[in-house]
């Protein structure tokens, strides 16, 4: 028989933050309680048995404008895995012109169905001092 | 046209971040079709270029975009619009001829000085940071001291990592995502360091950026010292008391080779004051009317270069606002004159527009001076509604119906943000 313990979350799911306290035993969550409107206790679910972020970086480009590409995930990774995946991003190069949404790299870390997108569309441009 | 300057407009809009971008597409909508935006920078978007994590948009396009995105929706309308913009340029100046034209001066890496004539011109300039001075921490002065928004250009922008081993000073959202960002590049954060007992950002803020990759938040503490002779090998850091004096008995060192301030934006109005334009002491931005026309007739203001703003969809809000009402003037429609006062009253720092009008809605913005819960936002006799919750960091704003004003016989209107009982009032 496993023990009753409890996890402590601050919801982020508005700028209220309702702290959040949910009681589980094992993996069996017994109660959530502490949040002012249901997207607390969905928040505190999710925490609990797969808490997952996403993240921005950028990767170098080529015959832009600026030197860099601002690159997104197209959906949540694992938390655990955010390192991974920045390292599979330090990897990459672009080269304009890039569209925005392009993607640079699929199912990333392992991850299936995310992908590294492009933020912004960047036109090949002649560099030229101004 | 991207790189295209005429000689005549209808608007002049100063600044092609999100404000200014919104400004011109406000004042097409109004019905002219000359617009032009003038921008110092190489491309338009404005700091939403290098704000890359997401969070933008969940208000005006209701979905979560990352600030390149939010600002390329802009340009593509802007694009797709015909409106004209002047990269790598700065208005010097602003002259009023005989005939009731702006004569705007423009000057411009690849064309010079040059005199752009329009009937209306909209500030949107944006803001800037509070740096060192503006705090004042003693110590010497060594490299390694950046605003936090220079670094997130350097780092997002450019390619550069600042430092190895970050303090962050501020907890604003700013500093919050600069933390992340830079321990995701490498870079050890120390910790962040809020002089105020609560963090300034938001709450999911501190959970994603700081709690998740372990970094320290220290409330109620500041920086009281700055080591290191060429570049900054420490800080001396202390906790504060109620009154925000440290106390050096408690304070300790931390190394480090960069520090980043996030302490606070400043509207950036130099050009609105050469041309003595009315100033908002409390809000650094220009005083305005319901149409966000500044006290020099022809001249409006909207973003941050009127007030500082948390959520850029709320500068989009008011800038296409604020170019409609320019398109307007431009177009020669007179609005009647503005005859009841807004002004702020009990835990109100300032409320936005500073006048009103009886002939139509108006959305105003208001900021609280200190944090309660819950509260009652009170507006003259007029309208009562209860908040649950409001901080100094985040914007109330409330629409006033014409209906509400018809029966408002005196020229003077004050909010106020009440305490109700068993409120966390101060």
């Amino acid at each position: 028989m496993t023990e009753r313990q409890e996890q402590h979350y601050v919801c982020i799911s508005c700028p209220i933050g309702c702290p959040l306290r949910l009681v589980h035993e094992g993996d069996q969550i017994i109660e959530i309680e502490g949040q002012e409107c249901n997207r607390g206790a969905k928040y505190a679910r999710q925490e609990f048995t797969d808490p997952r972020r996403t993240f921005s970086t950028t990767v170098p480009i080529t015959g832009a404008v600026y030197g860099r590409l601002p690159v997104k995930l197209s959906a949540p990774v694992p938390r655990q895995a955010i390192p991974a995946a920045m390292a599979a991003i330090r990897l990459l190069c672009a080269e304009a012109p890039v569209r925005l949404g392009q993607v640079l790299l699929r199912d990333v870390a392992g991850v299936a169905g995310v992908d590294v997108v492009a933020c912004r569309t960047m036109d090949r441009v002649m560099i030229a001092p101004s | 046209m991207f790189g295209r300057m005429n000689r005549r407009y209808d608007v002049v809009v100063v600044g092609g971040g999100p404000a200014g971008l919104a400004a011109a597409l406000g004042a097409l909508d109004s019905g002219v079709s000359r617009v032009l935006v003038v921008e110092r920078e190489p491309e338009p978007g404005g700091i939403l270029r290098q704000c890359i994590h997401a969070g933008f948009g969940l208000h005006h396009f209701r979905e979560e975009l990352t600030g390149p995105e939010y600002a390329e929706r802009f340009v593509t309308q802007a694009m797709d619009r015909d409106i004209d913009v002047a990269p790598h340029s700065y208005v010097t100046g602003l002259a009023v001829d005989s005939s009731g034209h702006r004569l705007v001066r423009v000057l411009s890496s690849r064309g010079g000085l040059a005199t752009v004539e329009c009937r209306s011109v909209v500030l949107a300039m944006g803001c800037r940071e509070r740096t060192r001075g503006a705090v004042r921490i003693p110590g010497t002065r060594p490299a390694g001291i950046f605003t936090a928004g220079l670094a997130q250009k350097l780092l997002n922008l450019d390619g550069y990592l600042p430092g190895r081993r970050a303090v962050i000073l501020g907890s604003g959202d700013i500093g919050l995502i600069m933390a992340r960002r830079l321990t995701l590049e490498g870079c050890k954060v120390e910790g962040v360091f809020e002089l105020m007992p609560y963090s300034n950002g938001l709450t999911r803020n501190v959970v994603q950026c700081l709690d998740d990759y372990g970094i320290p938040l220290h409330l109620s503490t500041t920086v009281t010292r700055i080591h290191g002779r060429d570049r900054i090998e420490a800080v001396t850091v202390a906790p504060v008391d109620e009154a925000g004096r440290p106390d050096a008995a408690r304070a300790w060192d931390v190394p480090c080779d960069t520090l980043l301030l996030s302490i606070g934006l400043i509207p950036e109005n130099e050009l609105s004051e050469s041309l003595g334009i009315a100033l908002d002491v409390v809000t650094g931005g220009p005083k305005v009317d319901s149409t966000l026309a500044t006290s020099l007739p022809g001249v409006f203001a909207c973003g941050n270069v009127l007030h500082v703003h948390d959520l850029v969809d709320f500068v989009t809000e008011e800038a296409l606002r604020a170019g409609r009402f320019a398109g307007e003037h431009a177009r020669q429609i007179r609005r009647p004159r503005d005859a009841i006062a807004l002004v702020p009253g009990a835990n109100v720092r300032y409320c936005l527009p500073h006048t009103l009008s009886a002939d139509r809605p108006h959305t105003v913005y208001m900021r609280a001076k200190t944090r309660m819960s819950p509260c009652i936002l009170r507006v003259g006799n007029l309208l009562e509604r209860k908040l649950r919750f409001v901080v100094p960091a985040e914007m109330i704003h409330l629409t006033i119906q014409p209906e509400l004003l018809e029966r408002f016989y005196e020229d003077r209107l004050q909010i106020d943000l009440l305490p109700v009982d068993g409120g966390g009032a101060p």
